[in-house]
């Protein structure tokens, strides 16, 4: 079976005093308030009261319905060993009894009572019991309020009782994620360093492989020229353009070179090495000089590493010269001298 | 004296007058109904023993101050058993260590005190107010069985059904009302 709309809808303008009340009845109210201000709205007004008994009652059949299931004959035995150690409050309306009494004996019991001679005594025993109503009045009163406040204390201890289990759960979540930050911070830390670590020696390999560099190229260049010299039979090196600091200047500090005579010819070799890349537009320029005007022999350009090696005719034999130069000048644009920059010189043997 | 002809107010002012026979005389006459319902409500027959313990000995101890604003002395008394049980079920969901037992073990216990008359009845009524159950809408005998009996506030079955807060007051105020006119005639017998 399902229910129509128009069975919601005939409630959606339920009077607002009976709103909370079948919550109440079947124990779904969620807060301590809710349940006293719906108990106030039924001591107080008659219609509520009404609505309440009779889901009330309905609210009974519910605990009907589930299945018989017989308790165990011990626990009724159990019970009445419990009741048998405590006692019952007695909440007797003593004061009501009194009234009762009074009521059905009439005034004209006092009046019999005072002619009987017993006045006194009766009075005493009027005031006794009229104090003692009073008293027990006043006990069932104050246990009234006693049994409210416990139920208040025991509404206020579930709500404690969760606000400690949130907070507890609250804190505990805060606690691990502090945690796995930590533990996140310290494997940051340590990649960090272990980062640095490997600069370092990155730096470090670097460093060496540089100083390693230029002794493989200071070994590279002198098997150059050891090789050259070897090769070139009828030949002879005739100006030593490396190593020899006093006859060699240069800008370049890497640069070096040699040249090489026929020694049956006229015919010269001029080998260079570690020059770096001239300016755009710029190529170097072999002069010989010494010997009347600068005769410029050759123009050339040099490999990657900053190698070249030409072959030239002398003009004349090498010792006629004084001085052999290498500078740069403009591509097909030599002068009659030397007007760029200079980059090595040699004096010759 | 017969005590299983008193009434039961009548049966309440012996109580005040520590007459443990009147206790053992209500206890026979609900005792059965509160372990039920509890048991219902907990699925453990031992801590359901522990709540119709406390059931009584709340009778035992505070019976004289029930008053008939509180409603009739049985919606009274299973108003305490529910109420007891909803706070044994709450505090259990809380602390989830504890094991439910066994039930199989313990529901089938019969006791010696129980007539088959008395469990013919008993059988009877449930199976009628099962049958009222049964014909209502379903959206009605959803939001009756989370609160009832399994303790859910209004507002934590509007979270699990998805249903507005409204409706779900509307519909449990709705399945009380058709439930009591089904089941009118067994009111009045119960009154």
């Amino acid at each position: 079976m399902t229910e129509t709309k128009d069975s919601i809808e005939s409630n959606k303008n339920l009077d607002a005093r009976f709103e909370n009340l079948a919550s109440y009845v079947l124990g779904a109210l969620d807060h301590a308030e809710e349940r006293a201000a719906v108990e106030n709205l039924i001591e107080r007004d008659p219609e509520v009261q009404a609505e309440f008994e009779e889901l009330a009652e309905a609210a009974d059949l519910l605990a009907i319905a589930v299945p018989t299931v017989e308790p165990p004959a011990s626990l009724k035995t159990r019970i009445m060993e419990m009741a048998g150690q405590s006692a019952p409050s007695r909440l007797v309306e003593i004061a009501n009894i009194y009234e009762k009494q009074g009521g059905r004996t009439g005034a004209s019991w006092w009046r019999r009572a005072f002619q009987s001679g017993i006045g006194v005594s009766a009075a005493a025993a009027v005031l006794v019991v009229v104090v003692g109503s009073a008293l027990a009045y006043q006990n069932n009163h104050l246990g009234n309020e006693i049994n409210s406040l416990r139920a208040d204390l025991a509404t206020e201890s579930v709500a404690v009782a969760n606000l400690q289990t949130e907070l507890s759960t609250t804190l505990t979540d805060s606690e691990n994620r502090v945690a796995t930050m930590k533990s996140e911070m310290k494997v940051m830390e340590d990649d960090f360093v272990a980062t640095t670590e490997m600069v370092v020696h990155q730096e470090e390999m670097v460093s060496q492989l540089g100083i390693a560099n230029n002794a493989l190229r200071q070994a590279l260049s002198d098997q150059n020229w050891l090789t050259y010299v070897s090769t070139k039979e009828g030949y002879q090196v005739e100006s030593w353009l490396a190593g020899n600091t006093q006859q060699i200047t240069t800008t370049e500090p890497t640069a070096s070179g040699l040249i090489a005579v026929q020694i049956v010819g006229n015919e010269a070799v001029f080998q260079v090495h570690g020059l770096p890349q001239p300016q755009p537009g710029y190529a170097y320029t072999l002069w010989l000089m010494g010997n009347g005007d600068p005769r410029p022999v050759a123009q050339f350009e040099v490999s990657g590493i900053g190698s070249a090696t030409i072959t030239f005719l002398l003009p004349e034999p090498l010792r006629f010269f004084s001085t052999v130069l290498v500078t740069q000048e403009r591509v097909n644009g030599i002068g009659t001298d030397p007007s760029g920059t200079m980059v090595l010189s040699a004096q010759t043997n | 004296m017969n005590y299983q002809r008193l009434e039961d107010l009548e049966l309440l002012a012996k109580i005040s007058e520590q007459d443990r026979q009147a206790l053992a005389a209500l206890y026979d006459r609900y005792g059965r109904r509160v372990f039920a319902l509890a048991v219902r409500m907990l699925n453990d027959p031992v801590g359901s023993e522990e709540v119709t313990q406390d059931v009584f000995m709340s009778v035992w101890r505070r019976g004289a101050s029930y008053t008939s604003k509180k409603g009739k002395f049985s919606t009274w008394l299973f108003s305490i058993a529910h109420n007891r049980t909803i706070d044994e079920l709450r505090k259990r969901r809380r602390d989830r260590s504890r094991e439910n037992a066994d039930i199989d073990d313990h529901l089938n216990i019969q006791s010696n005190d129980i007539s088959p008359a008395d469990a013919a009845v008993a059988q009877s009524e449930y199976a009628k107010i099962r049958a009222a159950m049964e014909k209502l809408p379903v959206e009605q005998k959803s939001v009756l069985e989370l609160s009832y009996f399994n303790g859910l506030t209004q507002t934590e079955i509007s979270t699990k059904t998805g249903q507005p807060l409204g409706t779900v007051k509307t519909r449990m105020r709705l399945a009380l009302k058709k439930l009591r006119t089904a089941l009118s005639t067994e009111i009045g017998a119960q009154a």
